[in-house]
């Protein structure tokens, strides 16, 4: 087996990545010297070893599935012009996922400001009644729901929960990247979650 | 209003999928490396790569015999049938040995 080589990479199965693991090291120097060295294979083997886990972790956060693509393809381009900056002392995975972080957070502050983010509920006030995860159903059932529901919302709606849930962004954040209040927010929140648990119960 | 937010707590966290990246995206994002990369500069000679444990396919290998390292530096993926069948084709039935394309295609 050649050194360096995508088969003698222990990180592929991600073990290096676990709590307790120590991240960085010789391998991970040696392909970011060959990348910056423009070296074709090395490059290759950087896609093969993680485009999986940043399309996964965009796909999770994203409120437009037809972004995700350009994204991650976005996230890749920024990693190659970045690489002389990666100093080895994370994990590439670690570190990329930090490029997507910011990719996502650039995507939202332009999604957010292109969205009227006036409350557009017609639906009555009252509270919806607290739903319940349907344990039987597994993960990517569930996903298919979430998302089937989700689509049923105005764009608004789903723009500030997926943020706000799935991204995982605080109401200050997103009213930072909206330019909106934080009160506005929390309102505009209120809404989608009601609206969201509503359909959700009826679907 | 107080209201709960658990609930959506719990899908998010509960959706968290396994996925993997479309083939063809994949391939996608390679061929916009390569531009980006050859763009910049030249890359690095395919004697070197292989020097450095990379495996090069049988067009890289013909094509640095015959032009005896003088032309290494191409981006000979550019030109292959591969690249077109991997950013167009999910799954496309690639089996070049050492073909980035086909490398992408395994599961």
């Amino acid at each position: 087996m050649k050194p360096g080589s995508v088969q003698d990479d222990s990180r592929q199965t991600g073990a290096a990545d676990l709590p307790g693991m120590v991240p960085g090291g010789a391998a991970d120097a040696a392909r970011r010297d060959a990348i910056l060295d423009r070296d074709r294979k090395a490059i290759a083997e950087l896609v093969t070893l993680h485009a999986d886990t940043i399309y996964r972790f965009i796909y999770h956060r994203l409120d437009r599935p037809e972004s995700v693509d350009d994204l991650v393809q976005e996230v890749f381009l920024a990693a190659l012009k970045a690489f002389a900056g990666y100093r080895v002392e994370s994990s590439p995975r670690t570190w990329l996922i930090g490029i997507a972080r910011h990719k996502i957070a650039d995507y939202y502050r332009e999604r957010l400001r292109s969205l009227v983010l006036e409350d557009p509920a017609t639906a009555g006030d009252e509270p919806a009644a607290e739903p319940r995860l349907d344990e039987s159903l597994d993960r990517r059932k569930l996903d298919e729901k979430a998302r089937a529901v989700l689509s049923t919302l105005p764009e608004a709606y789903r723009a500030v929960l997926v943020c706000r849930y799935w991204d995982q962004r605080s109401v200050g954040e997103i009213a930072e990247m909206s330019g909106k209040t934080e009160k506005a927010i929390e309102r505009l929140l209120a809404r989608a979650r009601q609206q969201f648990k509503r359909r959700w119960t009826d679907g | 209003m107080a209201e709960s937010s658990r609930f959506l707590e719990e899908v998010a966290e509960a959706t968290d999928v396994e996925r993997r990246a479309p083939t063809r995206l994949k391939s996608r994002i390679y061929s916009a490396l390569m531009r980006q990369a050859a763009a910049s500069g030249p890359l690095r000679p395919l004697g070197a790569c292989e020097q450095a444990g990379g495996t090069l396919c049988v067009f890289e290998k013909l094509a640095h015999a015959a032009a005896l390292g003088s032309l290494d530096e191409l981006n000979y993926c550019r030109a292959c049938h591969a690249r077109v069948l991997g950013e167009r084709v999910e799954r496309a039935p690639l089996a070049w040995h050492g073909c980035p394309y086909a490398d992408f295609q395994k599961i």
